[in-house]
């Protein structure tokens, strides 16, 4: 089964590189922990507050931005259409609202920057000491 | 175009609130087109000529929040089906009260089945309609409270949905549109549900009261004729209505699984004893995802009706008619896709084949739309 190897690695090779690494980020002052199911849990508004009790406000990034595709699948496992559909089903039956959204890496990191209840998601490339990572994607 | 006093009252807020909050649009549309395969055949409102307007829909939605955990939420629809005419489909006051206990109050949705809250909606789900032998109550609007309770038990998420209302408005009645009111209902629903899926339980009853004009000379010969508790075993008169439905789905490595069963029932009048439920499979490859799905709609009359008169009594043979009109034997097939051609907006397609069990009459459609999201 030759064959199959030949297309599988350019396969892999091209996921890997079309899929960044998803850096997820709190304030640097927030000393809660959070794991995927965590994380999931106040992406899709089940949640408001992180493990401590403390307040959470999760921020996305736009549609706009590669890498919320990104972060749609790798963390909370579902397409961007399905998280979509999810929250339509919460916003038009007032059962929810969907997290605020930012234009880009650099707007969410000023904002997770300036608010100790954020929890957003960056390329890991862009981290800095202005915000604090939990979890890599 | 009927407001009620909430609806007003969130619409004043709503306006008032737009001053000093911030006011928040969503909307959703889905435009769909159909026809029957043959002259003899209708189905859902379709005939055998291109229609666009039947299910065709716009929605917009404004939600402001007031402060202090409450907010305020109205949702404009214009249906085609009533020639694209502005209703309040929702109008309500959300009062949260902590994570897990929330209020709504005003005109909302009854929460009968699965897909009720968001039936609307077309882009929240994957056919090109709910299920039809199921999802055919011919009302679903209720002005009064919901308590919502959700809770995470282990790693499901539990909501409940405790209910109370009236509803006030038409009912379609041996093709009549009849002035209707449902009092004192009141209900409950308890969703279960985790990643991979998900369980729902409601239970539902209310006064039934119909004013069926065209009934009333029947009744006045049968007053006539000493048969009054007829005439109680079949009108609509504060009648004990009650709903029950059970429904699961799975959704795990792409592959779709919906089940739904509903009972409906009204004593004391000749509305049949309606048993309704469809399975649905489909397997999500990306942006396409196609389905089957089945559907059996099986309502038992009441002969006791008319079996109670005695016999050669002139309007037995009328009232065993009337009575055995209810009887529905019916099955349905469907076969489609939903198409995610766009980030906000799905296509979709689908082929019904009806089948009435009785008469052995076939209505075959076809149907497509867009349903978008914004």
């Amino acid at each position: 089964m030759n064959w199959f190897k030949v297309l599988l690695v350019p396969i892999a090779l091209t996921s890997q590189l079309a899929a960044a690494e998803v850096a997820v980020i709190v304030h640097p002052s927030n000393a809660a922990a959070a794991d995927q199911a965590e994380i999931t849990r106040l992406f899709t508004g089940r949640g408001t507050t992180f493990a401590g009790g403390a307040k959470a406000t999760p921020l996305n990034l736009a549609e706009s931005a590669a890498l919320r595709a990104d972060f749609d699948s790798k963390v909370l496992g579902k397409s961007s259409s399905q998280m979509k559909a999810y929250w339509s089903k919460l916003v038009f039956t007032g059962k929810g609202t969907p997290p605020k959204e930012l234009a880009d890496d650099a707007a969410m990191k000023a904002a997770v920057a300036a608010d100790p209840t954020a929890i957003g998601y960056i390329d890991a490339s862009a981290v800095d000491a202005s915000v604090k990572v939990i979890g890599k994607f | 175009m009927k407001i009620t006093c909430v609806a007003a009252l969130v619409a004043l807020s709503l306006a008032a609130g737009s001053a000093s909050a911030e006011v928040k649009f969503n909307g959703f549309a889905s435009i769909k087109a159909g026809m029957t395969s043959a002259e003899d055949e209708n189905l859902y409102g379709y005939d055998n000529s291109v229609d666009y307007k039947n299910e065709s829909l716009f929605a917009l939605q404004a939600q402001s929040e007031l402060g202090n955990d409450l907010s305020v939420t109205a949702q404009l629809v214009s249906r085609g089906s009533d020639d694209f005419s502005l209703e309040f489909e929702w109008a309500f006051l959300t009062y949260q009260i902590n994570d897990e206990w929330r209020v709504n109050a005003g005109r909302l949705r009854t929460p009968f089945y699965k897909y009720s809250d968001f039936r609307d909606v077309g882009y929240a789900y994957d056919w090109l309609r709910t299920p039809q032998s199921v999802y055919d109550l011919g009302f679903d609007r209720i002005s009064g409270a919901s308590l919502y309770y959700n809770t995470s038990i282990r790693d499901m998420q539990s909501s409940m949905q405790f209910i109370y209302g009236a509803y006030d408005g038409d009912v379609t009645l041996q093709g009549v549109v009849s002035p209707t009111k449902i009092d004192d209902i009141y209900g409950v629903t308890w969703e279960l549900s985790q990643d991979w899926f998900g369980m729902r339980m409601a239970y539902l009853r209310g006064d039934v009261t119909i004013q069926a004009d065209a009934f009333n000379p029947l009744f006045a010969a049968l007053n006539a004729t000493g048969q009054a508790s007829v005439i109680k075993a079949i009108d609509f008169d504060k009648d004990a209505g009650s709903f029950f439905g059970f429904g699961m789905n799975f959704d795990r490595n792409d592959w779709l699984t919906v089940f739904e069963y509903t009972f409906v029932s009204v004593d004391d009048s000749f509305y049949a004893n309606q048993d309704s439920y469809y399975l649905s499979l489909g397997h999500r490859f990306d942006k396409f995802t196609p389905y089957v799905s089945f559907e059996w709609d099986d309502d038992e009359i009441k002969p006791e009706i008319y079996e109670a008169m005695p016999n050669g009594h002139p309007l037995k043979s009328t009232v065993a008619g009337l009575v055995a009109s209810r009887r529905v034997d019916s099955s349905t097939a469907n076969v489609g896709f939903r198409y995610d051609f766009h980030s906000s907006a799905a296509f979709k397609f689908e082929l019904t084949k009806a089948k009435d069990r009785l008469t052995m009459h076939r209505n075959n459609l076809v149907s497509v739309g867009v349903d978008v999201v914004f």
